[in-house]
């Protein structure tokens, strides 16, 4: 009785379908190509993994809080770009460039929920727009071309954001330090702390947490500015391991970041998130996009893949959520 | 003699050039629970919304205890004692009974910095606010708001207005879309509350729920109070129903 009890209930957890999705994907592409988990393949993987999962982990307590961030594929692209260019211009060093670049990915998240919490205009229409106001002062500021990071070899910052040491087999980057620590520290503040709490009932039911005195915009700014900061944060290091700060790079991520949210079972009508879930997510999709490469299926097809993927999970999320509903 | 709690005097509310509250005039007794009465638009939300915090009034004053007081936000009515039950908005779906119950004033333990969640004081505290006000099946306290009844919401948004020192709870249509048994606990956690000391305002459609319950019936019509010391013991349902639509006017003239 206690076994079926602790079965329904975790089938009933949102992160359960996205797990069994995750186990079935690395069996079935290690089955056809048993390289697919080979140390070098997961080395690979893992290094740009990380980079597109710290926009998710904070775009999953934007989207628990309500809200979406469409732009941070484009500060994802314009933050590394500032911070060669005030670089490579003599303006200031490294790692100043590097405070005040993510400094300015903030102001931008809060510009974002200026427009959202104080004018109450949807996030998607405000970060739709501030997506193209971003990308195209990227590319006016470049001329559209990409800036040198050549220098940055050897330098602190370069070793703390993307310095790469070997355990064992495999070659780790700092990046997945970095990733591990937002997993834990967002994971932590979502599920255990006042702050949490907050986000939760902003997204849940708006009116009433403003009716008990919950700061619901002050929520909003905050992670908002958390967004775009992560997501100028992951820009760089991506930009300092591929030795490339283009003003194009990042376009199209918002969205395979949100998918990978919501795929993790985070409600996309706000109220519920799950962190865990997200990292289900990010390797979901990124275990899709490489595995489908290493079994010899062409690459253009990735997206039918991620859309069915993106289809299935939903089903099932609506179908828990409507067993849940209905006290089953 | 009745001790006075809440004193409103002259409060006007203008939304545009649209006024929605004119010279209203409205007292409230300790351990009084009083009936709002009046049709759609008579004004008895945006009263009820000035004496929380939600909308700013235009001109009045509001006593408290004899003090005056200003009602700028949500925040500031919470701080003076008063607690605001809305019909559908009060609870958080998603989130579990006790993290509703303690939803903006979180107990934390450990350093402020960390913000961490005293879930075992907030499990505690909710058990017991549970059995007070009635819910007597076992419901833990880490179940969602969503996995309950109507009336078990209801029971659950007055168990939280009666622990944070309240002392003036305002229902705004509880009764609403409840079967019978529920709308009677309902009723019961409304009288249970006086009984801890605590004045209540009432709000609903169903003048017979209203006169189950309350001490005396305010009447309000297009903004304004037009009955302010009704007893429910010796007035009729009809009387008062001829009040809220203006009839009893129209037959005297």
């Amino acid at each position: 009785m206690n076994n079926q009890y602790f079965l329904r209930n975790l089938i009933a957890k949102p992160e359960f379908g996205p797990f069994v999705l995750l186990a079935l994907e690395i069996a079935i592409f290690t089955a056809i190509n048993p390289n697919f988990l080979s140390p070098q393949n997961i080395s690979n993987t893992l290094a740009f993994t990380v980079e597109l999962g710290l926009i998710a982990l904070a775009m999953t307590l934007l989207m628990t809080a309500g809200e979406f961030d469409l732009s941070v594929g484009s500060v994802f692209g314009f933050a590394p770009v500032l911070m060669w260019t005030l670089f490579n211009s003599e303006i200031m060093p490294l790692g100043l460039a590097f405070f005040v670049a993510l400094l300015v990915a903030s102001l931008i998240g809060m510009a974002n929920a200026w427009f959202v919490a104080r004018l109450k205009i949807p996030s998607f229409l405000v970060t739709l727009g501030m997506l193209l106001v971003v990308r195209g002062t990227a590319l006016f500021v470049t001329d559209g071309f990409p800036q040198r990071t050549w220098s940055a070899g050897g330098s602190f910052l370069a070793d703390i954001l993307v310095g790469s040491f070997n355990i064992g087999p495999f070659r780790i980057y700092m990046s997945l330090f970095w990733f591990v620590l937002a997993v834990l520290v967002l994971g932590y503040v979502l599920n255990r702390t006042k702050a949490g709490n907050w986000i939760q009932a902003a997204g849940g039911n708006p009116g009433a947490a403003r009716a008990r005195g919950v700061g619901v915009e002050k929520t909003k700014v905050a992670l908002f500015m958390l967004s775009a900061t992560l997501a100028g944060f992951s820009g760089i290091i991506s930009s300092i391991r591929t030795s490339a700060a283009n003003p194009n790079s990042g376009t199209g991520y918002e969205l395979e970041v949100i998918a990978m949210v919501v795929i993790g079972g985070t409600a996309l009508t706000g109220g519920r998130g799950t962190i865990i879930g997200t990292v289900l997510g990010i390797f979901i999709l990124r275990t899709m996009r490489n595995g489908i490469i290493m079994v010899g299926v062409p690459g253009l097809a990735y997206n039918i893949f991620i859309g069915a993927i993106i289809l299935g999970m939903m089903a099932l999320h609506s179908w828990l959520e409507r067993r849940h509903q209905a006290g089953t | 003699m009745a001790e006075e709690l809440i004193r409103m005097e002259n409060i006007g509310k203008f939304y545009g050039r649209v006024q929605a509250l004119k010279d209203v005039n409205l007292v409230v007794n300790r351990r009084e629970i009083v009936g709002l009465l009046g049709d759609n638009g008579a004004g008895k939300s945006t009263l009820i919304k000035v004496l929380s915090g939600a909308v700013p009034a235009s001109s009045g004053d509001i006593y408290i205890s004899g003090r005056k007081v200003k009602m700028k936000s949500t925040n500031d009515a919470i701080a003076n004692g008063i607690e605001t039950i809305y019909q559908d908005s009060a609870l958080v779906p998603q989130l579990s009974i006790a993290r509703n119950l303690f939803l903006g004033r979180e107990p934390t333990i450990g350093p402020a910095i960390l913000g961490r969640l005293d879930t075992a004081k907030m499990n505690e505290v909710s058990r017991e606010l549970l059995k007070q006000v009635g819910i007597s099946k076992n419901i833990p306290p880490d179940t969602p708001i969503g996995m309950l009844s109507g009336g078990e919401r209801q029971a659950v948004a007055i168990a939280r207005a009666m622990h944070f020192d309240s002392e003036l709870i305002i229902l705004d249509e509880p009764t609403n879309n409840l079967g019978v048994a529920e709308t009677r606990g309902v009723l019961n956690f409304v009288r249970r509350a006086r009984d801890t000391d605590h004045a209540c305002i009432l709000i609903a459609h169903n003048i017979h729920h209203v006169f189950q319950v309350v001490d005396r019936i305010v009447v309000m019509r297009h903004g304004q109070v037009v009955a302010d010391n009704i007893d429910p013991k010796v007035t009729s349902v009809d009387e008062v129903e001829r009040i809220i639509t203006g009839m009893e006017e129209e037959a005297l003239l």
